[in-house]
């Protein structure tokens, strides 16, 4: 299903290019579509200034080749590919490649523009060997809200350009709590990255979540209820996917602790409560070299930087509760910081639906090169793109998502949120649709389906139903039938001969729950 | 003070000897302000940067409420009292807005219970009654209150609505000085300094707190490009990095070390000094100010008297000098004196500018509106529009008002000009306080949200569908087909369909029309309400400036018609009673020379703080020493 409407849109992006033959400039954007289409799934990281992006790539990498400092730091749009080999590449902005040496500073890349200022420079790429940059392109942008304007205005144009669609698929958007900046900038992201038909492609992370608690040991806690009470926020849950908290900054370190760094902290835990308390009262008073504690100053001072204050807290507990080398903690803190969470919500949401949001961004890109250079065949190309949309149920699916987000779609409260959670708006794994737990059997999946199945065909039924609400209806049912598909057993050819042997008079039969491959065996006989 | 209150009564004493209620009148204004000194200092900042805490740590007692998720809602302000004790304002609502010029109630509730009443979303803020909470206030015995320095926790600005950071700028004008929290986590970002920028127009007294540094490692560094943000928009704003956590620490444990570290002397020095130390300049100023005027006016009526009387030859010579300056005086009393002039011209200017202003302003938005309103179906998204609309109108009205007072000063400072007096007093004019500008504005109507039902589509299409049935019906009868035949049902889905289209259409420009047509008259009203409010706000600032002035006009009218009368009474007054008289005004005389002894060295007094005020700053000074310095200074009192 999916490889069908990638090379649906391949061939319409192939017709589009012959219909566009005379026209450099189009033939030249269509190619790069047709390539993307190709590509890993592009996710932008964006935020405020200091929401901790370059951070939680760095989390996601499992290295630090995001440079990171107090200060603003990413002030380049930064793009990281995987790659065979360490390669950095300079884009001008008229035009020129540069090539960049990749040289590494006690494990950080280090990223030397030398001569060249930044105002002239396009953007970076880094290829990487790894293997998380196999499934995404994460793309690193300056924040917004910056008090360098110039560099806040380069990043909005990067990812909202004003007359096409944005250059990512995908949009993480990293906030330490929701300002009213935070929105704005979302919205003008789902606006301009789709155009006309809507979809919501962006998930928000609580970022920096270990500080919110003064870097309290309960701080992911808190952090956490916050994050449920932003999920459930109106303003946000149109705009955003889901929320989710992330300790970048333990989740970094976690992923690229040093034997060295775990000794000092192993020497932290050794201490009481109280003594380790007292010294963890402040930065400065950690760092102090009369600290009482058999760690030379700097390494203190590396800890809190590579740490901070929860961090070291939490390895603490971590170590004395029984992580005795390295790998341990190291599992322990990442697992802790939420990071895992992060990743399964980019999963569910992103890369299994890679092919419907690169699919997504190719059709709309196409729509607005028509719109802007009306051809004469380019009518015929609209109707197609239109009937693509129509026809491929991960592009409506999405598109109803978003409805279901916004304006909503004409159901009662209780029937939307289970339509909304169906078409895969807390993931897209069939348990996670049926809202059971995520280790449920085939069996129970199958049961569920079954019965959400003949619940949506009975109320598609209802003729008191508006347009919009009887297409989500239809669009509900596609979904449910498609998880069945997926939790069907192997032999589908037999079960199909049975059925024309036997067939099975109604759908509305009472059983239909009680013996879900009827039901499947129906399907698949309307669907040959 | 006290000395000061001292210095009052006898100038009140004199000035009642003198028999001049103009004067007294005067004085006792200034002794009821030296009573009640209440210097306010609103904390400010984005929210969740810590600034509950920085007053907890301030104060040492856990007033306001701290919590990882849930911001402050209400202003919380915390001010001198013998005992503890809190209370929360509240003001009767309904629906969710609060009724204006509604009366404030203020109960008594226990200092742990606060935390319930002023947090956002905690124990439902508005009560059973129907009453909303609009604030509350606590009271505590502190030193460092003491002096009558009240320090405001304000709900964080940028915060999920915005309208809390224009209540805060609303406050601010009545503020002494803000303190502008950020945390040590990141530098300024540009909506912080956008803030900062505009309450520095308001209230010129901003400090920055950056607080937190206990948690982040790089604070020292964050700190340094903080004061490089700041350098760029005022090189004069203070900046202290504290961690309040460390202070509330120190204290517990009574450790001196800790509390140096936690940053807080400085802010306290900063506080002490500058801004209750310059708040006490200030009065300090203005009431020596007064009294030298008041001594100047009593001095001039027994000067003249007792010259006249030593020097009966030479009466006529003072009279007429006195009646010459009289008649210079009386020109300023005179309805058409070239000040009333340019109050006039100048209001009337003010008036029309101001008008022509917020006109401009509002029409700007509206612009906006319909601009957006034609993109897109404003019927779905009519309440976000709505609130994006409110909060535009009041920004700028905020804004309208912010120059309204700016040049009402500035007006003031012109009319000044025309008074000859080597320094003539300003009024005080309060006119930027926008919290109720708004409240007659009614509420933006609602919007259908254009949804149909189903049976109202059913009919629209069946309406459109019956032409189409009919005419193709009769057409069709010709031939000898019924009306209802299978080509007149198939036309008349086609045009049923078209006609449903075209109302679908009708429907949004109508949905387009009817918004625009609200947002207008929305906007109307607010010229007109907000307008007349303007107009009200001026005349206010014309009146008191008139009333001002004539008032300072007509002390110097009755000090030299006073003079006048008694250079002509010693004229013709009898040796004996002469003498009498002598020794009886040279013994006033001598009292209105005590007393501006006095007011002369404490004035010296004050210039000394002044000039160290200037100098470099020296932190680790304690600064109430400064302020309380030079006590002793009872001495010269009167012979």
């Amino acid at each position: 299903m999916t490889v069908r409407v990638l090379d649906e849109v391949h061939a319409l992006l192939e017709a589009a290019a012959a219909e566009y033959h005379e026209d450099d400039e189009a033939v030249r954007v269509l190619d790069e579509h047709s390539q993307r289409l190709g590509e890993p799934l592009r996710v932008a990281i964006a935020g405020m200034v200091k929401a901790g992006k370059s951070t939680l790539l760095n989390a996601i990498i499992g290295e630090e080749i995001a440079p990171t400092d107090a200060g603003e730091c990413t002030k380049v749009i930064t793009w990281y590919r995987h790659g065979t080999a360490p390669r950095i590449t300079l884009h001008l902005v008229d035009g020129g490649i540069r090539s960049l040496p990749v040289r590494r500073d006690d494990g950080r890349l280090v990223i030397d523009l030398g001569e060249t200022p930044v105002s002239d420079v396009d953007r970076i790429e880094v290829e990487w060997p790894s293997k998380r940059l196999e499934e995404v392109t994460l793309i690193d942008t300056p924040g917004i809200a910056s008090l360098s304007t110039e560099v806040s205005a380069r990043s909005a144009a990067f990812l909202t350009p004003q007359d096409s669609p944005s250059e990512a698929d995908a949009i993480v958007y990293l906030m330490r709590h929701l300002h009213s900046a935070d929105l704005g900038f979302l919205s003008a992201f789902r606006d301009t990255s789709v155009g006309t038909s809507e979809t919501v492609n962006a998930m928000a992370v609580l970022s920096r979540a270990d500080e919110i608690g003064a870097g309290r040991i309960d701080a992911l806690l808190s952090a956490r209820t916050i994050a449920e009470r932003y999920r459930t926020d109106g303003a946000l849950r149109s705009l955003a996917l889901d929320v989710v908290p992330v300790a970048g900054l333990v989740a970094q370190s976690a992923r690229t602790l040093r034997q060295r760094e775990f000794d000092a902290l192993r020497e932290v835990a050794r201490l009481g409560r109280d003594a380790r308390e007292r010294m963890l009262v402040s930065v400065d008073r950690f760092a102090r070299a009369d600290a009482g504690i058999d760690v030379p100053a700097d390494d203190r001072r590396n800890l809190l930087d590579r740490f901070g204050m929860f961090g070291i807290r939490m390895s603490a507990v971590a170590i004395r509760s029984g992580c005795n080398d390295s790998t341990d903690l190291a599992d322990e803190l990442y697992r802790r910081s939420g990071m895992e969470d992060l990743w399964r919500v980019v999963s569910d949401q992103f890369r299994s639906r890679a092919d419907a949001l690169k699919a997504r961004t190719a059709l709309a890109a196409l729509s607005s090169l028509i719109s802007r250079r009306p051809t004469a065949g380019s009518s015929a190309l609209a109707r197609a793109i239109e009937r693509l949309e129509a026809n491929a149920h991960e592009l409506r699916e999405l598109r109803l998502l978003s409805a279901a987000r916004t304006t909503g779609i004409g159901l009662p409260d209780a029937e939307a949120a289970e339509a909304e959670r169906l078409i895969g708006g807390r993931g897209t794994s069939a348990t996670r649709r049926l809202g059971l737990d995520d280790d449920a059997g085939d069996d129970e999946v199958r049961a569920a389906a079954g019965a959400a199945l003949q619940r949506w065909r009975a109320m598609l039924g209802s003729p008191l139903l508006d347009r919009a609400a009887v297409e989500a209806c239809q669009v509900v049912i596609r979904s449910c039938e498609a998880v069945m598909m997926g939790v069907a057993p192997t032999s589908v050819v037999r079960s199909k001969l049975r059925l024309v042997r036997h067939p099975e008079p109604s759908l509305s039969r009472p059983d239909h729950a009680e013996h879900p491959g009827n039901g499947r065996e129906h399907d698949s006989g309307q669907h040959q | 003070m006290q000395q000061l209150i001292e210095l009052v009564d006898h100038g009140i004493a004199l000035a009642g000897t003198g028999d001049r209620a103009d004067l007294r009148r005067r004085l006792e204004q200034t002794k009821d302000r030296l009573l009640d000194p209440s210097i306010r200092v609103i904390v400010v900042g984005e929210f969740k940067q810590g600034k509950s805490q920085l007053v907890n740590a301030l104060v040492n007692a856990p007033v306001c409420p701290v919590d990882d998720d849930i911001a402050t809602a209400v202003p919380t302000s915390v001010r001198f009292g013998e005992k503890p004790a809190a209370f929360v304002l509240s003001q009767r609502s309904s629906s969710g807005t609060i009724e204006s010029g509604g009366r404030v109630e203020r109960t008594e509730v226990a200092l742990r219970e606060l935390a319930g009443f002023v947090s956002e979303g905690g124990a439902d803020p508005r009560r059973d009654d129907g009453r909303e909470v609009t604030g509350a206030e606590v009271f505590l015995p502190r030193k460092l209150l003491k002096s009558g320095l009240t320090l405001i926790d304000s709900p964080g600005v940028g915060g999920l609505t915005s309208a809390h950071a224009l209540t805060t700028l609303a406050a601010l004008p009545s503020a002494h000085a803000m303190l502008f929290v950020s945390d040590a986590s990141q530098e300024f970002t540009e909506p912080e300094i956008q803030f900062l920028r505009h309450a520095m127009r308001i209230s010129p007294n901003v400090a920055c707190v950056l607080t937190k540094t206990d948690l982040y490692p790089q604070w020292r560094k964050v700190e340094e490009l903080n004061r490089a943000h700041l350098r760029s928009i005022d090189p004069d704003i203070r900046l202290f990095p504290v961690s309040s956590h460390l202070r509330l620490a120190a204290v517990e444990s009574s450790d001196t070390e800790l509390n140096a570290e936690s940053g807080f002397p400085a802010l306290v020095s900063y506080l002490r000094r500058d801004i209750v130390g310059r708040a006490e300049l200030l009065q300090l100023r203005s009431t020596v100010a007064d009294l030298h005027s008041t001594t100047e006016h009593v001095r001039l009526a027994i000067d003249s008297e007792l010259s006249a009387l030593l020097n009966p030859e030479k009466t006529p010579e003072i009279v007429a000098q006195l009646e010459a300056t009289k008649d210079r005086a009386d020109e300023l009393r005179r309805i058409s004196a070239r000040w009333q002039t340019t109050l006039n011209d100048g209001v009337a200017d003010l008036i029309a500018d101001l008008e022509h202003d917020l006109r401009d302003r509002m029409r700007s938005i509206q612009r906006e509106a319909e601009d957006s309103i034609d993109e897109g179906d404003p019927g779905p998204v009519w309440d976000q529009f709505v609130e994006w609309f409110e909060r535009r109108v009041s920004a700028a009205v905020t804004d309208t008002f912010v120059w309204t007072q700016e040049r009402a000063t500035w007006l003031s400072e012109r009319v000044a000009r025309h008074f000859t007096e080597d320094e003539v007093a300003l009024p005080t004019i309060n006119v930027d306080d926008t919290r109720d500008v708004l409240d007659p504005v009614g509420e933006v109507a609602t919007l259908d949200s254009g949804r149909l039902g189903a049976m109202q589509k059913f009919y629209i299409g069946l309406k459109g569908s019956y032409g189409g049935v009919l005419m193709v019906g009769i057409i069709t009868g010709i031939v000898g087909m019924s009306i209802i035949n299978p080509l007149s049902l198939a036309a008349g889905a086609v045009i049923g369909r078209k006609a449903y289209k075209e109302d679908t259409e009708n429907r949004l420009q109508r949905r387009r029309n009817e918004a625009k047509m609200l947002i207008r008259r929305q906007v109307d009203e607010i010229i007109f309400q907000v307008g007349k409010q303007l107009r009200d706000r001026l005349r206010i600032v014309q009146r008191t400036t008139r009333d001002h002035f004539t008032a300072i006009a007509d002390e110097h009218h009755r000090s030299l018609a006073d003079s006048v009368l008694a250079a002509q009474k010693a004229a013709s007054m009898y040796a004996a009673e002469r003498d009498k008289r002598v020794t009886a005004l040279r013994r006033d005389l001598e009292r209105v020379d005590a007393l501006t002894k006095r007011v002369r060295a404490i004035e010296k007094r004050d210039a000394r703080p002044a000039a160290g005020e200037s100098g470099p700053a020296s932190t680790a000074q304690p600064a109430a020493s400064r302020v309380s310095a030079g006590e002793p200074r009872v001495g010269t009192a009167p012979a």
